[in-house]
């Protein structure tokens, strides 16, 4: 029972910091779909669908939080790589802040 | 768009099948919103693919299109987001439609403006009938009563708007679907959708 409330809780809380985690990794390096789904999985542990990643990138872009490009490969298959925009990164920023100020309040308690 | 490559014949028939999917869900977009969509689904099975080739390919190709989840279902959010855009980008009445027949279920004020969309265009047909039936439509107004749109008991001494009726009826028409793109300009710079 207290496992599955925990595990109920991570998954939430992976969720809602789901948006900081797409601009973190792509603050790091450009990605295209697949690419960010696996540097997700790989880096942060996180299981993330296609079915989440792709409405979310949506969002973000609408938000101008991010950019992207079609770069043609070999295959004849373009890429679509997303990067972080100049809004995007300050805005990574003040997330980032704010989960602190929020770490903070947590251990004051 | 270039198609995949398979080698097996049981996967080329599963792809084309989601492909073919996939363009149905997103046939009332824009060429260019569609070609995107389909490219970057295209894009996502290829490089699951490319990284899986050590397995079976066809257990590979049911996997990422089960993950991708039903086209109908998931590009839905996608077709509604995009309808609202090309809605009030350009002024075209059946973007607009088109827009709030996708966007209904996603709060009340779509539900207003289907209401708003009903409006327009009845006061439009309106002035359709008033060219086809001219003494059947109009603004009957009798010291006891009055009556609006179409009669099949028309009183042509007691029409009030007589020549005007057609003109006023598109001018309000016309009013009405502005007022309905202004809103959803509106909703869209709030949400951001």
């Amino acid at each position: 029972m207290k496992e599955d409330f925990l595990k109920n809780w991570d998954t939430q809380l992976k969720k809602g910091l789901l948006p900081l985690f797409v601009l973190q990794a792509l603050r790091n390096k450009e990605c295209y779909g697949y690419e960010l789904i696996q540097e997700l999985k790989s880096a942060a542990g996180i299981d993330i669908s296609e079915g989440t990643i792709y409405p979310l990138l949506i969002r973000l872009m609408k938000e101008e939080l991010l950019h992207y490009k079609w770069v043609e490969q070999p295959s004849g298959i373009p890429r679509k790589y997303y990067s972080i925009s100049q809004e995007g990164k300050k805005c990574l920023t003040e997330m980032k802040k704010s989960l602190e100020t929020t770490h903070s309040k947590i251990r004051k308690l | 768009m270039k198609l995949i490559e398979f080698n097996n014949s049981s996967s080329r028939e599963v792809y084309n099948n989601y492909i073919a999917r996939c363009k149905k869900a997103t046939k009332v977009l824009s060429d260019a919103d569609r070609e995107e969509c389909l490219l970057e689904i295209n894009s996502h099975i290829y490089e699951y693919i490319q990284d899986h080739t050590a397995t079976d390919e066809l257990e590979n190709l049911k996997t990422v299109l089960q993950q991708l989840g039903e086209p109908e279902v998931t590009l839905k959010e996608y077709v509604a987001a995009k309808k609202i855009d090309q809605a009030v980008t350009t002024f075209n009445p059946k973007h607009l439609i088109q827009a709030l027949y996708f966007n209904i279920r996603n709060g009340i004020m779509y539900i207003f403006l289907s209401v708003l969309t009903l409006f327009f265009c009845c006061f439009f047909l309106l002035a359709v009938f008033k060219i086809i039936y001219p003494n059947n439509v109009g603004f009957f107004c009798s010291d006891d009563n009055f009556m609006f749109g179409y009669t099949t008991i028309p009183d042509p001494a007691n029409e009030l708007l007589g020549f005007w009726f057609a003109p006023l009826m598109l001018v309000i028409s016309a009013l009405l679907y502005l007022l309905c793109v202004f809103i959803l300009k509106g909703i869209k710079k709030v949400k951001k959708v």
